[in-house]
């Protein structure tokens, strides 16, 4: 692997700064500025918002509709055509308008006003999202997807909704990160569900192993050899704010526990997960809670589900206990080098703000906003999630430590929001309700031809049907290649990979871990090219700004108590 | 304003958890003396689709009559509820045809949660049934309704939410369609028909413009963006939801109540008096948003059959609300038969029509019915020949269990006295007068 470092940019803002985070290191902490990594990047930051298609954002990409009194989005020259509706010429003519099987939410593709960005959510459940994608022909989504919640009062919904997508004029910073950086057009999560069995793959690549710790979850299914692999949500076992009839753990590892071997800082940072804190509002402990003016309602901040690392022993922090101090965020141990930290890695996303302000920015970090932000539709939106997005992104590249970072913006799961690209199952499984993709009780060619991928014991397992849903993955960084699309096959996994590429040697986690066969992340960089220039935008209009927006805790309501 | 000595401070009160309470006095002549900041929505111009919206609102030639649009029935000069003093308002295709309910106000529904029984689920992967959800309600206790103690009662696992006084929609969208096509209304006919007028109505291009060309040949969707479009003006336009009521202004220290305005909230916010407060919340949330006087819950508070409603004139019709007749998802859920969703206090004032059957014409008549229902009776209900009383002849019998007895002012019993004097009924009308939009703060 390459190793050429860019020369740094010469500022004495930067070498101030650079001196302030030195001396925020403890004597024996690691400074993810000076650990060995295989390309130049020291920071890795992986935003993981919900619940979105590929083409669902992306179906006419670079092209918005522009009507009259919205701000247009004016397409660079020379944007690569990316693998969407419009270039598949899927815009009419439509599959899924055409299926008579959909009943009266047959329609094709239609866009989705700005005014619009509030919806009901979608049906997205694995064995749903498998039967709407009908053997590759992608075109019952309306009859499996297509039943949604109803979302706030002002909400838009209709029966067919499944086939909406917003464009630049809806999901401008999006448009506007991969314009100017870079994104993926063949990015999968790994295997078909909703939010959990995303959130597991994104920190493990192996949705097998799952047991029950209170009651019986609905969400699993027996992977035949004694066991059970997580296709659904069920919250994490011993979380504080987790469901009191329902929890499951995970019995493999994560990358936290490679991370922690080799005493890498790293943190999983989640809005709402201080539950000492009060909002403006009052709202405090599991409760905590912001209203969205776009969805017209409040929802609480910290969902359990989405919690990667509560559901491993090793990697989890079950009371939400607070880091002893600032310094120690992303640490296992205290400053003493004793105590073990009592948050165990698991923080809230206002210490990851705090950290790096304070100069301890980890080499490793997840991040999930508070509930009313990570996109979700129904009780989020994307204005409410291009809001948080664009508020850290501008945050972190008013950092010191920017021309060594590498954020990545990507999903959980699709919501089940129409996506026209089939692959044919890498990983197949062959159970009889669950798995409908190619068949009845069939993801894959069938056993003879295709086993499925092996499960924590190292033998093959039901529930790892994928890759799943097709969903966004935009990278920005110096580092990214500007304005650049790339097709190689990536999954939630390849996170993974990237980290365990970059900061661990190559190490895998084995036990069935999809990480040593997902595909790689770098062909969206260059460590070779000029380094990008920053870009801010304006966290409401998502457009470009040429002055940087005010800083975090300025801007952040939630802070002024 | 006059000075007085004493005026009551009670309202200082407000910042605290409930609402105005125990009566302290004070010489601050009728101020607020704990302001608080309101957070109105942002004002914008009007978006695209929010100005599509308000030109089908306003289109009568969506009705069968040709005469009837929205605001003939949401007036905007009647703060968007009914023109007239009628119970009810007249459609149909000769507008002969009475509407089953009193028209509600559109103002102050951009908050409302979607219907569910119990607090609202906010995440929804793994979604609880209604049926299991009103089971539960059965054998959980429910905390009282008391305006000083607001936040238990928040969690009852009581039918909640949704738009219409059954909660049957839960989008602005989905609500204006009823209308639209209900044959006692805007009569509209069908979707197919409705589609045909939108597209050759003279906005007919602004579809196109912001659904694609597609939008016009597809019945069901056309239907759907224009509902949506006016649900979008709604939501935008600052005259749905302007919160200049008197009493926003006296929240934010630019007013002052007079003595009779002050004692009024004070006997709204008095669990041992009027109680208002207890389901009519008149306090702002902690992080601003002004009180919407209301906590979107359901009731059945057994209120007089109204004659006057021909579908009354056949004795065994009952307009049972959350059970139905119109709402017909939850029907085998009994215990919810006769309640109705806590509307809205603001523009009250300017009503004619009270209560979902429009049996009530002033709020004098429903501070009575408030007042009088279960220590004097025979002054609300009407007798039966032989003399008898005919408590809740709105209710089959087998439902007067559900009726509320146990949220004050309504756990009394006959000959004991009631809640509120005379002077007390006034003073609570005179207060409920302050919460009319469009008071001009003096400067």
């Amino acid at each position: 692997m390459k190793t050429k470092f860019l020369s740094t940019v010469a500022s004495s803002v930067v070498a101030a700064a650079l001196a302030s985070s030195t001396a925020a290191f403890a004597a024996d902490y690691a400074n993810p500025n000076k650990l060995k990594t295989a390309t130049p990047i020291k920071h890795i930051v992986v935003i993981f918002n919900e619940n979105r298609s590929f083409d669902h954002y992306f179906a006419t990409y670079p092209n918005a509709a522009n009507p009259a009194g919205e701000i247009p989005f004016v397409a660079k020259r020379h944007t690569p055509t990316a693998a969407n509706l419009a270039t598949a010429k899927l815009l009419t003519n439509n599959p899924n308008d055409t299926d008579t099987a959909n009943g009266t939410g047959a329609t094709n593709p239609f866009r989705l006003d700005r005014t619009q960005a509030n919806t009901a959510s979608q049906n997205h459940a694995y064995t749903p999202e498998q039967e709407a994608y009908d053997n590759g022909k992608m075109d019952l989504f309306p009859k499996f997807t297509g039943h949604g919640t109803a979302g706030g009062v002002g909400a838009f919904g209709t029966s067919g909704q499944v086939m909406g997508y917003f464009d630049g004029n809806t999901v401008t910073a999006m448009w506007n990160y991969a314009q100017n950086f870079a994104m993926n057009d063949n990015n999968y999560t790994d295997s078909f569900g909703p939010s959990t069995p995303g959130a597991i793959a994104v920190v493990s690549g192996q949705n097998n192993g799952a047991v029950n710790i209170v009651g019986t979850s609905t969400q699993t299914v027996n992977d035949t050899q004694g066991g059970l692999t997580l296709i659904g949500d069920t919250d994490p076992g011993y979380d504080s704010c987790s469901s009191t009839t329902s929890t499951v753990q995970m019995q493999g590892k994560n990358i936290g526990d490679l991370l922690n071997a080799a005493e890498i800082p790293w943190g999983g940072f989640m809005g709402g997960f201080d539950l000492t804190r009060t909002n403006l509002n009052g709202t405090t402990n599991c409760q905590r809670s912001t209203f969205s003016s776009v969805v017209g309602a409040g929802t609480a901040d910290y969902i359990p589900h989405h919690a990667w690392f509560q559901y491993y022993k090793s990697t989890s922090n079950p009371t939400h206990a607070r880091p002893s101090s600032l310094q120690a965020v992303g640490h296992t141990l205290e400053r003493n080098g004793e105590t073990l930290d009592p948050a165990n890695h698991q923080y809230d996303l206002e210490d990851l703000y705090g950290a790096i302000l304070a100069g301890n920015f980890p080499a490793v970090s997840y991040v999930k906003m508070s509930a009313y932000q990570d996109g979700h539709a129904g009780y989020s939106d994307p204005l409410d999630e291009q809001e948080g997005t664009v508020q850290l992104i501008n945050f972190l590249q008013q950092q010191p430590d920017w021309d060594k970072t590498l954020v990545i913006i990507t999903y959980d799961d699709s919501d089940g929001w129409y996506d026209h690209l089939y692959v044919k199952p890498t990983w197949a499984s062959y159970d009889a309700t669950a798995d409908q993709v190619n068949g009845p009780g069939q993801c894959g060619t069938g056993v003879a031809t295709q086993v499925q991928p092996n499960g924590l014991k190292g033998e093959p397992v039901n529930g790892r049907c994928g890759p799943g849903t097709r969903v966004p993955f935009v990278v920005i960084s110096p580092f990214a290649k500007p304005n650049y699309i790339s097709s190689k096959r990536i999954t939630q996994s390849s996170v993974v990979r990237f980290i365990e590429d970059n900061w661990l040697d190559g190490k895998r986690i084995g036990g069935g871990s999809l990480d040593a066969s997902s595909g790689l992340i770098t062909d969206m960089l260059d460590f070779t090219q000029r380094p990008n220039d920053k870009l801010f935008l304006d966290p409401t209009a998502g457009t470009v700004v040429v002055s940087v927006p005010e800083g975090h805790h300025e801007g952040r309501h939630e802070d002024r108590h | 304003m006059n000075s007085r000595t004493l005026w009551l401070l009670g309202a200082g009160l407000l910042c605290m958890a409930g609402a105005v309470s125990a009566v302290e006095t004070q010489g601050l002549n009728g101020a607020n003396p704990h302001l608080v900041h309101l957070v109105r929505p942002r004002t914008a111009p009007l978006s695209a689709m929010a100005q599509l919206g308000r030109a089908i609102f306003y289109d009568a030639s969506l009705s069968s009559s040709g005469a009837l649009s929205c605001a003939s029935c949401h007036s905007p000069d009647h703060h968007y509820g009914p023109p007239n003093d009628g119970p009810v308002m007249l459609g149909g295709p000769d507008l002969s045809r009475q509407g089953a309910r009193a028209v509600p106000s559109l103002t102050y529904l951009e908050r409302t949660p979607n219907f569910s029984i119990g607090p609202e689920q906010s995440d929804d992967d793994n979604i609880v049934p209604a049926a299991q959800m009103a089971a539960l309600g059965q054998q959980t206790a429910r905390a009282k309704k008391t305006a000083t103690g607001t936040a238990a009662s928040a969690a009852n696992i009581v039918p909640q939410g949704g738009l219409f006084w059954d909660g049957r929609a839960d989008t602005l969208q989905d609500q204006a369609l009823f209308p639209l096509l209900d044959s006692r209304e805007m009569d509209g006919g069908s979707a197919e028909r409705v589609a045909n007028k939108l597209r050759h109505a003279p906005y007919a291009e602004r579809f196109t413009g912001l659904f694609g060309v597609g939008v016009l040949n597809d019945t069901r969707l056309l239907v759907a963006e224009a509902m949506f479009a006016v649900a979008r003006y709604q939501f935008e336009d600052a005259s749905f939801h302007p919160y200049t009521s008197k009493f926003d202004y006296w929240l934010e220290g630019k007013a002052r109540l007079s003595e009779s305005e002050m004692r009024g909230l004070q006997l709204f916010n008095d669990p041992d008096k009027a109680n208002c407060g207890g389901c009519h919340l008149s306090s702002p949330t902690r992080d601003g948003l002004p009180p919407l006087f209301t906590d979107h819950q359901y009731e059945a508070l057994g209120a007089p059959r109204n004659a006057a409603l021909a579908q009354n004139r056949d004795p065994t019709f009952f307009d049972l609300g959350a059970c139905g007749p119109q709402r017909k998802d939850i029907a085998d859920q009994t215990q919810y038969c006769g309640m109705f969703v806590t509307p809205t206090l603001r523009n009250t004032a300017t009503r004619h029509a009270f209560f979902h059957n429009g049996v009530f014409h002033s709020l004098q008549e429903v501070l009575d019915f408030y007042n009088f229902r279960d220590t004097n009776p025979e002054k609300v209900f009407p007798h039966a020949a032989d003399g008898s009383v005919k408590k809740y002849d709105d209710l089959p019998a087998k439902y007067h269990a559900n009726v509320d007895v146990s949220d004050s002012p309504f756990d009394r019993h006959p000959g004991e006295t009631p809640a509120m004097t005379a002077q007390d009924e006034a003073d609570i009308i005179a207060f409920l007068n302050t919460l009319t939009d469009g008071y001009r703060p003096e400067n």
